[in-house]
């Protein structure tokens, strides 16, 4: 086991070192420059790009920052915030993410998780059809549509939530945000929990357990529900990932000063460091998860240990 | 349980071969093999049919994605408006259909909140067009949202089939390559796949929209470049299940190669999850161009799709609400049947098959 | 005594700022009042209701910002927002007066020598910076040494240079010349002279620009690599002090700097910006009350032309189309390019697609930014160019015919780049339906980019038409009119005009630099030529359309430099 964990942490490793080059590709394939083309001349472009080393080879370019990134060092903004150090941007802005993010995880997760069970409960009936029916419509709707007519209603007409984010009440300002991010999450978690359970109904152990005499919530929640979180878990990870990284669109319209936003404008404002930055944390947050799921289900589920070793 | 067993039950008591004494001694026997898968395929479809049918909500779907593809189809053309000629002078008018003035809806009046009070206004009225209708009211350059929203369902219906279609080509391939072969290919394989699933969809698409001529072609790859994961996913799985079963192994023993194994072997056993993740995976592609919309990087104008449509009538929400009502139903109606219509395939292909 | 003087010089001026609103059709419900007498009535009634503030505690004006902050950085910064916050709290030598004309700041006095070519600022005594040291002359020479370092490589470094033409700005960005030999030098703590190369006569007004504002050096060092990235790193000297801020912040505040000295005249408490980047959450908060003034888009313009407190600013900004001239054959063609700008209803773009109050244009300098010496718009007459560039539909057709006769073609197709945002996408959805029904024949295809993207394809040639836009620097029609002499980095269609570049040449370093009315007459001379060719067609001047709470008055609005202006703004609560 410590073998195959210590393998997978290596290989991982090395998947993030080739995001790394693969962004600085995509970078350098980005048309327009990152400084304002409209009022600099040629000269002054060039003394720019030389100020900020962009006029190097990008092997040079790239071992540099890998070298700074060890440092803690990520560069610095070209527009979006000029000269701003990044880790200082994202510093006071993936907390501010993170906990949106969070409050819509739990959110989604919990009401997304009741759906499906009442769904796979009620099993071909009008309750059933219901909980598709919302969770559907959840998805269907586009969330910045969904974001301002919530805004609309409880912010501005009942005036129950703030319409923008405030940092005197990051609380308050986050339920209409949080709500409108959870839509996603909400449905998938529904749907896949409601086939998950389906699932585990069928199977012979409840059948075992059913002719025991257990039943009710206890049959539901502590054997049912139990084993068909395992696989809700891995269903989860990356969208936690997702979420936790800052939605465009729900920032945009609530005026959240998160991360999302700051990757949109980055990328069509050439910021190169911002781009780079963000994105890799966003893959190291992914790939830290899926190795945790990976190395848990291995711990769970010795048959995925096994097949690994047959390979 | 009982719907699990009904195949082999009905394969028994429908079967018209009668069993001569020489069968039991020759079980191996190579036409009689191909007798029975033969008439095994037969059943097992007839029999989703049915199962499929069965459900409510797997029909309903159904039938809203053929209204909304007819009228995709046949909408633009059912007025004497195109979607891209401007009227100016006809600029953000209500829906009104002269049929159903009578009761008071549908007569071109809108409710416009204004920041010194709410007042009703009839622009058909107040500028004397009689004779004019918009069925769902005019944008603000006075094209008919009517032909608009067919046109944009048209084009976000071709976008996401396409992607869905090449997605499924290239992740199923790359699935059932990977899963086949296993070991170093496999390896090697899923790390590239979580590379690229490790870099934030957005900064792939827009980049690739940006370097691209922005146009259809360019958006149906762009998406078939982010959902083709899922769908390899999937089929790496099922290939796993199914590769170490006994007909692999009979069909390797027969000297068959391995690329006729995957895809003449395993593959037919495993479209039915293939073809519920396209139904899935379509309207994913829908949302993710009503996405690419908001960002400013969808279909060209004056092209417009569902997406484009929602976003355009985003910006009058607060002002003309009934120029976003029509492409948000028509999406929302498409996702939901996509969905029913999974669901119900799911079910029908293999009530306890899960979801990956 | 003292105190009521004050509040009447406040009410002229927030007078005058309403003079300047008038901007498009929409404008005529705010006082459009240009006349002296109802200006002084104006000014009287204004100056009562600014008595009556000062009775009431004055309290924060609440700003809807469309964009954050990208530097506090005077030297770095380029953007109208961060302009506006750094001017909140910075004064340079000069400040902007209601009218956009440069009056004394930081700077007392100055004094102009025989031949025009040297400065020399007096600067008060009683000018100091929030951490207590004075502003000096030194300040000044620091932060305009940093504006040329080509190692701080600022962007609006050519303001010193091609602009204010100080002596030997352009060899030291050029890295010829050491930063220290910047023609500008401290003579005594509070004495700062200025050489130029040339005389330049709207210098004063480039003296408000952000660029031109001074940096404390010691306090510069102090900071190290952050500099004016956090409230503890930043200085003021100006009317209000920031005192929360992070970079690229959604909300910060700003609050009335008790030290100022001219604390006395200003009169909110504060500042507090907000970011809102979906107008309508802000048409939301500004009815809640949130903000005092926020921009409205063009859709929502029908919710609130009712509104008294609705209004429309000029930006500034012109939008034109410019053609491939040397690039695209068809193009190359005179007639071609009249029939485009001839086939334009420049009127329907602004009133039916835009609404925000943006003016039709018809001159290639766009009115209502730059005042000649007699104080008159240098395009104020926009019937100037009538006779090739309006709106007529059957002479376009008649040049156009002529053009395809010429070219000897029947249809043409012709592409045009667009920025991806919301009003170039409208704009140019209109001009392809405008010129494809009026010009038979002619099919428009347009290309959707981002900003970026599209500013380089024109940089290289790489397009057929493109849908563009320019901001004026500073208030002289030569921010416009140095774009199309040959080579520069903004004259995308790569036209060439040897009597042209001999003008624009005579204007900036020529003999005609001290004769400013000489100067005006050859300007508009030169802008004839660029009409006349159609290098560029024309299309609008843009407004912002705004609301702007009844209670506030006095916030003052320039096309140019500082966009607003809060130091003499009022709110009654």
């Amino acid at each position: 086991m410590k073998k195959y964990i210590g393998k997978r942490v290596l290989t991982s490793l090395f998947t993030l070192l080739v995001i790394l080059l693969v962004l600085f590709i995509l970078m350098q394939l980005m048309p327009g420059s990152p400084f304002n083309d409209e009022k600099l001349n040629a000269d002054q472009k060039a003394a720019l790009y030389a100020k900020y080393g962009l006029d190097q080879p990008i092997v040079v370019q790239f071992f540099k920052y890998v070298g700074n990134m060890l440092k803690g060092d990520l560069g610095v903004s070209y527009n979006i915030s000029k000269n701003t150090p990044i880790s200082q941007l994202i510093q006071t802005r993936l907390p501010i993410s993170i906990k949106i993010g969070g409050f819509a995880v739990s959110i989604g997760a919990v009401v997304g998780l009741l759906l499906g069970l009442v769904a796979a409960l009620k099993h071909d009936t009008i309750w059933d059809s219901l909980a598709t029916v919302i969770s559907v419509i959840g998805v269907s709707v586009p969330s910045y549509v969904f974001a301002l007519a919530l805004s609309y209603t409880f912010g501005f007409k009942l005036g129950w939530f703030p319409m923008l984010f405030s940092q005197q009440d990051i609380f308050g300002s986050s339920v209409l945000p949080s709500i409108s991010l959870s839509m996603f999450t909400m449905a998938s978690i529904a749907r896949f929990t409601r086939s998950e359970m389906l699932e585990v109904l069928g199977s012979d152990y409840m059948l075992l357990a059913e002719s025991k005499g257990i039943s009710g919530a206890a049959l539901i929640f502590r054997h049912a529900l139990r084993n068909a979180l395992i696989p809700i878990i891995t269903v989860l990870a990356p969208l936690i990932v997702d979420l936790m990284t800052g939605s465009l669109v729900v920032e945009k319209i609530f005026s959240i000063p998160g991360v999302g936003s700051l990757l949109v404008n980055a990328i069509q404002s050439n910021d190169y460091n911002v781009v780079i930055s963000l994105s890799f944390i966003y893959s190291a947050m992914y790939i830290i998860i899926m190795l945790v799921v990976d190395i848990l289900y291995g711990i769970i589920d010795p048959r995925i240990r096994l097949a690994k070793k047959g390979d | 349980m009982s719907i699990k067993a009904k195949p082999a039950v009905e394969a028994l008591t429908k079967t018209t071969y009668v069993p001569v004494e020489a069968d039991f001694k020759l079980k191996d026997n190579a036409g009689e093999i191909t007798i029975d898968e033969n008439f095994a395929a037969q059943s097992f479809w007839k029999d989703v049919f049915i199962r499929y049918f069965r459900k409510a909500s797997a029909v309903i779907g159904l039938f809203l994605i053929i209204i909304i593809s007819v009228f995709a189809i046949i909408g633009p053309g059912m007025n004497e408006y195109t979607y891209s000629a401007q009227e100016l002078s006809q600029k953000n008018l209500a829906p009104r259909v002269k049929a159903l003035e009578k009761f008071g809806i549908f007569d071109g009046s809108e409710k416009m909140s204004t920041t010194t009070g709410t007042k009703t206004i009839n622009y058909y009225i107040d500028k004397g067009l009689d004779d004019v209708e918009y069925w769902f009211g005019s944008d603000n350059f006075g094209r008919d949202i009517w032909t608009r929203t067919w046109s944009g369902a048209r084009v976000s219906l071709i976008i996401a089939v396409a992607a869905a279609i090449i997605d499924m080509v290239i992740g199923m391939s790359y699935g059932l390559i990977s899963g086949y072969f296993g070991g170093k290919v496999d390896m090697i394989m899923q790390r590239i796949l979580e590379i690229v699933n490790g870099i934030p969809r957005l900064v792939i698409v827009t980049l690739l929209l940006l370097v691209l001529q922005p146009g259809m072609l360019t958006i149906i790859f762009a998406l078939m470049l982010t959902e083709w994961v899922g769908m390899s996913r999937i089929a790496r799985a099922e290939m796993l299940k199914l590769k170490e079963q006994e007909f692999v192994l009979a069909s390797r023993t027969l000297g068959a190669g391995n690329f006729f194994i995957i895809f003449k072997e395993v593959l037919p056993n495993i479209i039915g999850p293939i073809i519920t993740q396209v139904m899935f995976s379509i309207p994913t592609a829908i949302f993710t161009e009503a996405f690419l919309s908001f960002v400013g990087l969808g279909i060209p104008v004056p092209q417009c799709s569902l997406g484009s449509l929602i976003s355009e009538g985003f910006n009058s929400f607060t002002t003309h609400p009934y120029q976003i009502i029509p492409p948000i139903v028509v999406m929302a109606l498409l996702m939901l049947s996509f969905n029913l219509v999974a669901d119900g395939l799911r079910e029908a292909l293999d009530p306890k098959m899960k979801e990956m | 005594m003292k105190r009521t003087k004050a509040f009447v010089a406040i009410g002229m001026a927030s007078v005058m700022a309403f003079s300047l609103v008038g901007c498009g059709s929409s404008a005529d419900t705010a006082s459009t009042t240009t006349s002296t007498e109802s200006a002084t009535t104006g000014a009287e009634t204004t100056a009562e209701a600014s008595a009556e503030a000062s009775a009431t505690s004055s309290s924060d004006m609440n700003i809807m910002l469309e964009t954050p902050v990208e530097s506090l950085d005077p030297q770095q910064a380029t953007d109208g927002t961060s302009f506006e916050v750094i001017a909140d709290y910075t004064d340079g030598l000069m400040q902007m007066d209601a009218d956009g004309q440069a009056i004394p700041a930081i700077a007392e006095s100055y004094d102009l020598s025989e031949d025009g070519m040297t400065y020399t600022f007096h600067l008060r005594e009683d000018a100091n910076w929030s951490n207590g040291t004075p502003v000096t002359a030194a300040d000044f020479v620091f932060a305009w040494q940093r504006a040329v370092d080509p190692e701080v490589a600022s962007e609006y470094s050519y303001m010193l240079s091609d602009i204010g033409q100080i002596k030997n700005a352009a060899e030291i960005i050029a890295g010829e010349k050491d930063k220290s030999e910047l023609g500008v030098t401290a003579v005594d703590e509070k004495t700062l002279q200025v050489e130029l190369n040339v005389p330049v006569s709207y210098f004063l007004s480039l003296m408000y620009f952000p660029t031109f504002y001074p940096v404390n050096e010691e306090f510069f060092n102090s900071c190290g690599d952050t500099f004016a990235t956090s409230p503890e790193t930043v200085l003021a000297n100006g009317a209000f002090v920031l005192d929360s801020y992070e970079p690229a912040a959604t909300a910060f505040h700003l609050t009335k700097n008790a030290d100022y000295y001219d604390a006395d005249k200003v009169q909110l408490a504060g500042l507090n910006y907000q970011v809102i980047q979906d107008s309508q959450q802000a048409l939301m908060s500004y009815q809640t009350g949130a903000l005092d003034t926020t921009l409205v888009n063009g859709e929502q313009v029908d919710q609130v032309k009712d509104d008294p407190e609705f209004q429309a600013i000029g930006a500034g900004y012109l939008w034109y189309v410019t053609p491939n001239i040397a690039g695209v054959e068809e193009l190359a063609n005179l007639n071609i390019r009249m029939a485009l700008t001839m086939a334009i209803n420049r009127e329907s773009i602004t009133e039916d697609v835009l609404k925000d109050g943006s003016t039709p244009t018809y001159t290639a300098v766009p009115p209502q930014f730059a005042a000649g010496p007699d104080g008159s718009d240098f395009s104020k007459d926009q019937t100037a160019f009538a006779d090739v560039c309006a709106f007529d539909a059957d002479k376009a057709v008649e040049y156009w015919n002529a053009g395809l006769a010429e070219l000897g073609i029947t249809e043409l197709t012709l592409d045009m780049v667009v920025d991806a945002d919301d009003a170039p996408q409208k704009v140019a959805q209109v001009l392809k339906e405008q010129w494809e029904t009026t010009l038979p024949g002619l099919t428009i295809t347009l290309t959707i980019e981002p900003k970026k993207q599209r500013v380089q394809d024109l940089q290289d040639g790489n397009f057929e038409l493109g849908l563009t836009r320019w901001g004026p620097d500073y208030a002289d029609p030569m921010t416009y009119l140095g774009m199309w002499i040959t080579n520069n980095s903004n004259n995308y269609g790569f036209w060439s005009n040897a009597d042209y570049d001999a003008m624009i040449d005579e204007c900036t370093t020529g003999a005609l630099c001290t004769d400013a009315e000489g100067r005006w007459a050859k300007m508009f001379e030169a802008e004839k030529i660029v009409m006349d060719e159609a290098v560029i067609f024309p299309l609008y001047t843009q407004c912002n359309a705004e609301m702007m709470s009844s209670k506030v008055t006095g916030v003052e609005f320039h096309p140019c430099a500082l966009n607003r202006v809060y130091k003499n703004a009022v709110k009654v609560d």
